[in-house]
């Protein structure tokens, strides 16, 4: 038992409960941010609460008037939620071009949602060149402006810096516990690692920090005893990837640790993509630059800003390396365009680099656990006799 | 039910153990010999709503045609959808796995192994050791599956033996498109409204099938020696339709139903030493 895992794990059980409780304590209106690389630090240094979207556990049923049941699980249950009324505790929505299907998603708000606050931002899917960079500051000026507008009040740089290191805190924690879990194999289930990452999505910022400082305290004060008794018992280890934009059932990762597979380190958006790397903030530079260089950046790897030239393969193989994985799980999330774009190349370099790797299909609608069960198991199977 | 008695060579017996494959539609056991891995006997049965009492018989009638009782299997190990169903069971291992086993058995040259089932389809590749290196398994739609093809017989209201023998007779190249097993049986409702002939939509069907499984096998490529096991490689007419699809050569084992229950032996087998 990690007692510094609970707040977490709570906060996870309900998001919607979690997200509304904390309005209501803090008084702040509440802003959903659509995934995966918006710059929350400009929403938090308004004053309000910025919260990434998640997926419901329901199935969805009058979205599917709004938005074709073709469309990936997030969107489609965001929309019937939002629909449906069940965010109505949510003030406002931002959106950008995530990929084709979120560009619907501001229409469908505006029509039919209508929310006190709504934007839809161009942040590049490609970089060709310095301009791109102005481009994106100049958009940045003006989503801040909107922000401004929407608040009455101005956001000055030192707030934007505050933010920003609040939140490059949180990044470097999170490190710290992914660095945990690589060294100390079996002590924390996959499905704790998820939803301490998730719930830095819900949760503020400077809660999640306190909450992070005592975690890490306890583990790394109990590493001893705890590696004596690790939780998840395997004799493979998997790296897992994929799951754009939002997190897998867990009972999908309940069932990876079931069959012997330890997760040895994850590329996942509710993993460490979420995390990678710090906004880098020195001196001279505005804070809004530095939040611009932050988007440019190329690693981690991600098929919604990328290039052509960019390797998925090349940063999953170096994963596999530096964990002794045995295997990659890919999990892909039904109708997800931008990692099914990717997906050949990656299975293909994989299999040249002798990586042996499975593509689970993840869906909104679970139908069969079961046919998601005998892949795994045939993986797993597969990986130990080849051994 | 079948079940049956395989003449066992003249090798020593060595100890009896048995794969019990429990499928969506039928529930297959095969009992062998460990040591020389001569099949005793088997027995194949309806899975019903059951899954242990469907292994429990099944296996009852395998081990009645091999005269002997639970006690003499010194090894289980089961496969299949219901696999974690089967009580006696010392091991569960996937059917994926036990199919490339016992493809790799009966023909060591073995490859690529296309599995159809009732309810799954799978194509499995293998290396030269006969380890799984690659496998697709289709999407929970039945399309292109045992259950497909026998929703199709009785929409034709044909025995589902003798489509093959009707579909021979085809003279019109007609198409069912559907790949989805409901809206096909109603698009080969509407062929027979329109007068088509039971034999051309027979062997439409056969090559509705084909697409779909030629599709998973392209995920992965082909690789000869191709072997097909399964319940639906008993149809010879989906068998055809596949090889002149692929444009290779197919081999079927003599009882493709029961592979899947072979390899789990084999694999108990295995287990034993």
């Amino acid at each position: 038992m990690i007692r510094g895992l609970e707040p977490f794990l709570k906060a996870v059980e309900n998001p919607y409960k979690t997200v509304s409780e904390w309005k209501e304590r803090t008084g702040k209106k509440v802003i959903g941010c659509y995934p995966m690389w918006l710059p929350k630090e400009l929403v938090h240094a308004a004053g309000l609460l910025p919260v990434v979207v998640w997926r419901s556990d329901e199935p969805v049923t009058i979205g599917h008037a709004y938005v074709h049941t073709f469309n990936c699980g997030l969107t489609r249950s965001f929309v019937d939620d939002a629909v449906r009324g069940k965010l109505d505790f949510i003030d406002g929505f931002i959106i950008y071009r995530t990929c084709l299907q979120a560009q619907e998603l501001p229409f469908i708000l505006e029509q039919h949602v209508r929310p006190a606050y709504l934007e839809y931002l161009y942040l590049p899917a490609i970089f060709p060149g310095a301009a791109t960079k102005d481009f994106l500051i100049e958009e940045l000026e003006r989503f801040k402006a909107s922000l401004e507008e929407f608040t009455g009040k101005e956001i000055t740089d030192g707030e934007l810096r505050r933010s920003i290191e609040l939140y490059n805190e949180n990044r470097r924690m999170l490190r710290r516990f992914y660095e945990f879990r690589r060294k100390n194999l079996g002590v924390l289930r996959a499905r704790e690692v998820m939803a301490v990452v998730w719930s830095s999505m819900l949760v503020p910022k400077e809660e999640h920090n306190t909450w992070l400082r005592e975690l890490l305290l306890e583990l790394e004060e109990r590493q001893e005893e705890l590696l004596k008794e690790p939780r998840v018992k395997g004799d493979l280890k998997v790296v897992l990837t994929g799951a754009l934009c939002q997190t897998p059932q867990f009972e999908i990762l309940d069932m990876i640790e079931d069959l012997g597979m330890v997760v040895v380190d994850d590329d996942l958006y509710v993993g460490s993509k979420y995390f990678a790397n710090d906004v880098e903030l020195d001196g001279n530079k505005r804070p809004l630059e530095a939040l611009a260089e932050h988007y440019l950046k190329r690693e981690p790897t991600c098929p919604t800003k990328g290039d052509w030239e960019m390797d998925w393969t090349d940063e999953i193989a170096g994963m596999v390396k530096r964990g002794g994985a045995d295997g990659v799980i890919s999990l892909l999330i039904k109708f997800c365009p931008p990692h099914l774009c990717y997906y050949p190349d990656i299975k293909r370099g994989l299999m040249e680099a002798g990586v042996p790797e499975v593509m689970i299909e993840v869906e909104h609608e679970i139908v069969s656990l079961e046919g998601v069960r005998t892949r795994l198991q045939s993986f797993a199977e597969s990986l130990r006799r080849g051994a | 039910m079948k079940s049956g008695k395989k003449k066992p060579s003249g090798r020593a017996m060595g100890a009896a153990v048995a794969g019990v494959d429990i499928g969506s539609i039928f529930t297959k056991v095969v009992i062998i010999d460990a040591e020389s891995y001569d099949i005793i006997s088997f027995s194949i049965m309806r899975s019903g709503a059951s899954h242990e009492n469907a292994s429990r018989s099944a296996t009852k009638d395998a081990l009645r045609a091999a005269g002997m009782s639970l006690e003499d299997l010194a090894y289980v190990v089961s496969t299949g959808y219901g696999r974690s169903r089967v009580p006696f069971a010392d091991r569960q291992i996937t059917e994926i796995t036990c199919h490339a086993r016992a493809a790799k058995f009966l023909f060591p040259d073995a490859h690529t192994i296309i599995d159809i089932g009732g309810q799954d389809s799978k194509v499995i590749r293998i290396d030269a050791a006969g380890r799984v290196t690659n496998f697709v398994m289709n999407d929970r739609c039945a399309a292109g599956t045992g259950r497909f093809l026998e929703v199709m017989a009785e929409a034709l209201e044909v025995d589902l033996g003798k489509m093959t023998e009707l579909s021979l007779r085809a003279t019109k190249n007609i198409e069912v498109s559907s790949v989805c097993a409901v809206f096909a049986e109603s698009e080969v409702i509407s062929l027979i409204a329109s007068g088509h002939e039971k034999a051309d939509i027979a062997a439409a069907i056969f090559r509705a099938i084909a697409r779909r499984i030629t599709g998973m096998v392209g995920q992965l490529g082909v690789q000869e020696r191709v072997v097909m096991t399964g319940g639906v490689a008993k149809n010879e007419g989906v068998v055809r339709a596949l090889e002149e699809r692929l444009n290779v050569k197919i081999t079927v084992p003599e009882e493709p139903q029961i592979a899947g229950a072979l390899g789990a032996a084999l694999l108990a087998a295995e287990s034993l030493k």
